[in-house]
């Protein structure tokens, strides 16, 4: 049904942050530090090379897989990596029979300390809508084709488990090191609309 | 409290799990298969409506949480268990859809019967 | 609530069109908004589920057409509002402030 009104243009956003934000300064609700180092925290500290440690160690140790099939929260957390939305992890592994995707269709949950935070495409609505009915299209637009064979099986993040996905390691690594199988785990992998780099 | 910049790492690094150390009984198990009940609240729910009335089974218990529903509204955490649900693409979306894919919503106990 | 966030399984939204390396804030105040989260949850009190409520409770087409960090703008002006933190009346008299500093118009 149409809104009864058109809807009322906001201020410029940026106003609009700064309005709020020196408000809540003024009343001393808020130190405006401590956003600076939320910003640069997630800017430059907390990202997808995270994530990609946890990957390329599961590569490379079994017995760490296990462990982070078992409990992935506790798995993660033997890096460091924990907190603010990844407080309650579950890892879900590709195979040839199986590829994962993970999405939000409700807002935008993602797992913030192995991939740090969500990209637009992530949190806007044609992801949102399409991957859970169409994931074959979906991942078409990411120019990820898969065999008709592969069942694909899409995680809706509806409550508070924040879900990665163990990409399959790439074929021909097996001399690879530890830190070069880091290098080929992209985030796309590690949500599931690609696979990591060839050797 | 004020947020300086040195409790950030904190807060950052420890997080605010919705998870409540409470001895609350399943009513499901993996295993079991379960209906989606036709709940439409006007207020918050993360049950999504394409999966309202609809066939699963549960996949895996993963413990108790706060329930969104009531926590969203001042009413309190109702400590509940949430599971991992398991769809069939073609129960969800019609035949025309794939007959090997699946989804997976996370489910809390209030959300749904047996079937 | 059956609101437009709501999104699993709609047609017609369109393609996905992701942003090729795209930046984590793609403009200064998109990082001061995602700071002002823990500031302020840690003293308004909200709970994250009221947090995301007051987004699902946005204008529906404003919602879709908007950005994602003016979610969460419209979700912090709310829930600090309805606890009487800020007014509507404080925020517009610094929006005004604001608008003729940088002579930029609403």
């Amino acid at each position: 049904m149409p809104t009864a009104h058109k809807t009322i243009p906001e201020p410029d956003p940026a106003i609009r942050v700064r309005a709020l934000e020196s408000l809540l300064i003024e009343k001393g609700l808020i130190d405006p530090k401590a956003l600076d180092v939320l910003v640069d925290t997630y800017e430059h500290k907390v990202g997808p090379r995270n994530g990609a440690k946890v990957v390329a160690r599961a590569w490379s140790d079994p017995a760490y897989k296990q462990r982070l099939l078992d409990d992935a929260t506790s798995a993660i957390k033997e890096f460091g990596f924990s907190g603010l939305q990844g407080e309650d992890m579950e890892v879900v592994e590709n195979t040839p029979e199986v590829h994962n995707i993970v999405v939000c269709t409700l807002c935008s949950c993602y797992p913030w300390p192995t991939l740090g935070l969500p990209p637009v495409w992530y949190k806007s609505a044609p992801y949102r809508a399409r991957v859970v009915s169409d994931p074959r299209g979906v991942l078409r637009e990411f120019g990820l084709e898969l065999p008709e064979t592969t069942e694909i099986r899409v995680w809706d993040t509806t409550a508070e488990l924040r879900y990665l996905v163990l990409p399959e390691r790439p074929a021909g690594t097996e001399a690879l090191s530890e830190t070069q199988l880091e290098a080929l785990v992209t985030r796309d992998s590690m949500i599931g609309v690609g696979q990591p780099k060839s050797a | 409290m004020l947020l300086t910049p040195e409790l950030v790492p904190v807060v950052t690094s420890t997080g605010a799990s919705a998870r409540v150390a409470a001895h609350v009984a399943p009513r499901f198990r993996a295993g079991d298969q379960v209906l989606i009940r036709n709940w439409q609240p006007t207020t918050h729910t993360r049950l999504p409506g394409y999966i309202r009335g609809k066939k699963g089974v549960v996949e895996k218990d993963y413990g108790v949480f706060a329930f969104p529903d009531t926590h969203a509204h001042g009413k309190g955490e109702k400590p509940q268990h949430c599971y991992s649900v398991r769809f069939t693409a073609r129960e969800l979306w019609g035949d025309q859809a794939s007959d090997r894919d699946s989804l997976r919503v996370d489910v809390f106990d209030d959300y749904m019967d047996p079937r | 609530m059956n609101g437009i966030h709501d999104l699993g399984g709609r047609h017609g939204l369109g393609p996905i069109n992701p942003e090729p390396n795209e930046p984590v804030f793609h403009a200064p105040w998109e990082g001061r908004a995602f700071g002002l989260f823990a500031a302020t949850f840690v003293f308004a009190g909200y709970t994250v589920d009221e947090f995301r409520h007051a987004i699902e409770n946005m204008d529906p087409a404003h919602y879709l057409e908007s950005s994602y960090y003016e979610h969460w703008m419209s979700a912090f002006e709310h829930l600090l509002t309805t606890r009487g933190i800020v007014t509507r009346e404080e925020l517009a008299a610094k929006v005004a402030e604001l608008s003729k500093e940088t002579n930029r118009c609403c």
